[in-house]
């Protein structure tokens, strides 16, 4: 049996796109066709739940029931892979109870496969959190991911600063998502679908949409570069399929 | 039913003819379909809606809002043939944005047949513009407008091996004439009686390189 994965996707600064990385992930996987569940620690509004309502559930991981909910069920549903956006702020807490509650030891041995997304954010202190959650990830692939929602460089015009942070942890692998066009978007907002079905023209149950042809080919190509970063960190070999071959939101 | 044509004329390059070309293209749609809808992106230049105010919206490209309005339209199987007389500021970023958002696959889905006709000069920039356009558009849908006014003497090499439609130069008097904002190409080959005249004959040669490209393309439909 396949070992579970966790990905949390996480930053304590907000406004990063913590949500937006979520979503893409969770059309990744099921581009990919590999059955995936997600919790939305945004207790009690949940904004991943309102595009992905099916598979989402919010929950408010302060609580011990709730920590329950999501991880003593790790074995035993079918999904293989457990999504988990964690609101501003909740970043470090959230994986201090993970280390409490012995998780992260069991994904250092082996036991359960564990990732992190850290969302960046263009500040310094957003970067400083780099090294705070760094001390977590032991046993876990951590991933800095550079978040363009605006024209932001990252300190990448200045290689010390840059070098600081970006270098300072071993082994966390770096992933760009581009910035997507304000107006497609805002149309995804309003629409309040997943990313897939607002490129394939479909409503929240399924039903033919009159989304704008351009602004669904902007998602269309801002998606496909999206995921061409997952392809090139081979996200889906943490679920150990190997190699994404054909894929839904590709045909 | 058949593909809606939508033939977009551009250059990297000002003063080319796109605009001569854009209203020759509508005024021969309109005489043979009744019908056609021209897009005018082309303001710092001599303008089509000057001259077909009747059939010719203004469209730009410069923001996500006027992409919309214009690609949300062309995208269409009306069929009504869309002309674009594309300026030559605007060129970068349309050929940019119908990349980026996949205008001609869409197309092809949707039953409309772009035809991209691009009007050679001997300049740098057109040199460097051309390979792009191939890269991006199949050879079927990409025509080289060779205008004989813009280019005396043989087309560079770089555009010879696609289609190359030749509009031969006007002499001078004949060029003023036709710029006159309330000539009608229809209209003259309607009312002029003698069918020798330069005119009359550079009229319908152009015509006849129109109704060869339509014929391509329901040749490559059926």
């Amino acid at each position: 049996m396949a070992k579970p994965v966790v990905i949390v996707v996480g930053a304590d600064k907000g406004g990063v796109g913590k949500t937006t990385v979520s979503r893409t992930v969770l059309d990744y996987f099921s581009a990919n066709n590999v059955p995936t569940r997600a919790f939305d620690t945004e207790s009690p509004r949940g904004t991943l739940k309102r595009f992905h309502p099916d598979i989402t559930e919010i929950v408010d991981m302060t609580t011990t029931s709730d920590q329950m909910k999501i991880f003593d069920t790790l074995n035993s549903v079918s999904p293989s892979v457990t999504v988990i956006d964690v609101r501003a702020g909740l970043l470090s807490p959230a994986l201090a109870s993970l280390r409490d509650i012995g998780f992260l030891d069991a994904a250092k041995s082996g036991q359960i496969t564990f990732a992190v997304f850290h969302i960046l954010g263009p500040s310094i202190a957003s970067l400083d959190e780099i090294a705070e959650t760094a001390n977590f990830m032991t046993g876990a692939k951590y991933f800095l991911v550079k978040n363009f929602i605006n024209d932001t460089q990252f300190f990448q015009w200045d290689q010390a600063t840059y070098n600081s942070y970006f270098h300072r942890i071993k082994d966390a692998t770096e992933l760009t998502i581009p910035k997507l066009n304000e107006m497609a978007y805002e149309q995804v907002e309003v629409a309040s679908v997943p990313f897939l079905k607002f490129v394939a023209n479909k409503g929240p149950a399924e039903e033919a949409a009159n989304y704008s042809f351009v602004l669904r080919g902007y998602v269309r190509h801002w998606l496909a570069n999206v995921w061409s970063e997952f392809d090139r960190i081979k996200l889906t070999d943490l679920v150990g399929t190997g190699k994404p071959s054909a894929r839904g939101g590709e045909k | 039913m058949r593909a809606t044509p939508v033939y977009i004329i551009c250059s990297p390059r000002p003063l080319v003819g796109k605009t001569l070309i854009a209203r020759l293209l509508s005024e021969f749609l309109l005489l043979k379909n009744g019908a056609v809808t021209a897009f005018d992106i082309n303001l710092k230049e001599p303008s089509l809606l000057d001259y077909l105010p009747d059939v010719t919206e203004t469209a730009e490209v410069d923001d996500t809002f006027g992409k919309m309005a214009l690609m949300d339209r062309l995208i269409v199987n009306d069929g009504i043939a869309k002309v674009i007389d594309l300026g030559f500021h605007a060129f970068d970023e349309f050929f940019k944005m119908t990349e980026e958002i996949g205008f001609l696959k869409e197309a092809a889905r949707r039953g409309v047949s772009p035809v991209i006709m691009f009007i050679g000069d001997t300049d740098r920039v057109s040199a460097r513009s051309y390979p792009l356009l191939q890269r991006q558009i199949p050879a079927t849908s990409l025509v080289t407008i060779d205008n004989e006014y813009v280019v005396r003497g043989e087309l560079p090499p770089v555009f010879a091996h696609g289609k190359v439609f030749r509009i031969a130069a006007l002499p001078v008097f004949l060029k003023t004439y036709i710029d006159r904002l309330t000539f009608s190409f229809s209209d003259y080959l309607r009312n002029e009686r003698d069918s020798s005249t330069e005119l009359h004959q550079w009229i319908r040669e152009n015509y006849l390189h129109f109704r060869e490209i339509e014929l391509n393309l329901i040749l490559q439909g059926s």
